[in-house]
This record gives structure tokens, C-alpha cells and sequence, in this order.
């Protein structure tokens, strides 16, 4: 069976702990499309980066949230399959003191896939003359032989835009 | 073993780029190289580690690094810190 029946196929029930879902809604881009080196030369991991439509950040699967930043605009996760996960909402946004950051979850909670772990206002972010595209990486891609991204110009949390496999 | 301290100047504290950067700078050196902070202690090589210390301004890093190549990985790092946190 082919990554696409395997995206789109029913059999939905058991989540694949190798499958991250989009956090956000909106568009899926290579994280090397990133305008910002930290991130498009994979210096903090492998992954994707999502352009949102929508404010909310949505776990991509099942995980234990590692670190929920104080500022609440980045937050770090540790999936069953072992995979350490990084979604950095907008770039510099740390400069922005949480102002635009509501956070749902805190360090140390379990969440389900599609749990809101945190809301931000994508107009008041582009009013400070941030970016607001969202890198969801895998910090430790290394450890992991298999790793597709799948990116695509209109995805929600029910998309895999990530698979990785040992 | 060598060992020195750092107090953060940076603002914003250890959030993702220095802590990505700090990986890569000691990612070609052999020592074991760890960071403390107030808040916990974290493998330098470690990304997540190093973001969960969550280390902000003014709060003091002590390194230790340990292994064959420990005079020059403490020297760059300590070059690092000075420039980057």
C-alpha cells in the first residue's frame, strides 16, 4: 500500500505513532523554504514548516509535551516512537514576550493527536513585522532511517506531513 | 576535565537558535560536554535538553567538558558563549 491509500485510507482508528499530523492549518512547505538559516539548514532537526491560516497549534500526535516555553511561542514534544519534536510558531516570536501566545498545556502534560496546545494571533504577530510560518521539526531526525515529508498547499491536522521510521 | 562558567548576557535567554547553534558548535568534538544551570543540567549535544534548562538572562551556566579534545571544545564553547549568550 502506497503512502497516499495509507494517508486517505479509513482504517484511522490506531494511530501510527510514526505518523505527525500538520499542527496548524494552512500550507505545508519544506522547512528549506524558511527564511530564516537556523531553520532551513536543519540546524535544530529535520521537518517541515507550515504558512497558517488558522491560530491554532495542534498536537501531532500522541505525546508527552517536553517543554512548554514560558513565552508559549515554541513548545517541545516526545512522541511514543521516540521522536523529539519542535514547533517553533513564527520566527523571532520569542522577542514578542507571549503577548500574542495563549497556551492550552503545560510541560510535562500527555496530549492526544489535534489536542490545542496553544493559540496565537497570527494578525498581531504580522503587525509586530514577524513571519508567522510554523517549522515543526524533528530534532533528533538523525536517529531515524526513514524520514518523508509530505507538503502540500492546503493541509489541516488530519494531514501526515511527516513519517519517520527506524 | 575542564571546567568554566558563563553568566547569560543574552535578553532572551537559551531559546532555540543559540541552542541550535551551541549543538552545532560542539557537534564535532568527541568530550562529553555538559551545561548547568539553576534549573537542571543538560548534555550540550542535546538539543531539547539544552531548551528544557530554559536558562534566562543573568542566571549562571557552569560547563564541564571531559575527553581527549576537552582544551579545544572548552575553548570554542567558551568563545561561543561569550559571543552568542
Amino acid at each position: 500500500m502506497g503512502f497516499f491509500s495509507k494517508l486517505f485510507g479509513k482504517n484511522e482508528e490506531k494511530l501510527n505513532p510514526n505518523h505527525l499530523y500538520a499542527p496548524m492549518a494552512g500550507a505545508a512547505v519544506p522547512v528549506t523554504e524558511v527564511p530564516d538559516p537556523t531553520f532551513a539548514e536543519g540546524m535544530l532537526g529535520n521537518g517541515i514548516a507550515i504558512i497558517p491560516t488558522e491560530g491554532k497549534v495542534c498536537a501531532p500526535c500522541d505525546a508527552t509535551v517536553d517543554m512548554m516555553f514560558t513565552t508559549g511561542h515554541a513548545v517541545s514534544l516526545v512522541t511514543e516512537a521516540g521522536a523529539e519534536i519542535l514547533i517553533h510558531v513564527g520566527l523571532e516570536t520569542v522577542s514578542l514576550e507571549g503577548k500574542p501566545f495563549k497556551v492550552h498545556v503545560a510541560s510535562g502534560d500527555k496530549v492526544k493527536k489535534g489536542q490545542l496546545l496553544m493559540e496565537v494571533d497570527l494578525e498581531a504577530v504580522k503587525a509586530a513585522g514577524l513571519n508567522t510560518i510554523t517549522p515543526m521539526l524533528v530534532c533528533n531526525s538523525a536517529d531515524f532511517n526513514t524520514f518523508n515529508t509530505n507538503v502540500g498547499a492546503a493541509v489541516t491536522n488530519a494531514d501526515v506531513v511527516i513519517e519517520i521510521g527506524k | 576535565m575542564k571546567e568554566f562558567k558563563h553568566v547569560i548576557a543574552d535578553p532572551l535567554g537559551m531559546h532555540a537558535r543559540p541552542a541550535g547553534m551551541l549543538v552545532k558548535a560542539v557537534a564535532p568534538y568527541a568530550s562529553k560536554i555538559t551545561i548547568t544551570a539553576p534549573t537542571g543540567t543538560a548534555d550540550a549535544k542535546r538539543l531539547m535538553a539544552l531548551m528544557r534548562l530554559a536558562a534566562k538572562q543573568g542566571m549562571e551556566l557552569t560547563v564541564t567538558v571531559d575527553g581527549a579534545d576537552e582544551e579545544k571544545a572548552a575553548a570554542e564553547l567558551q568563545a561561543f558563549l561569550a559571543a552568542n549568550l
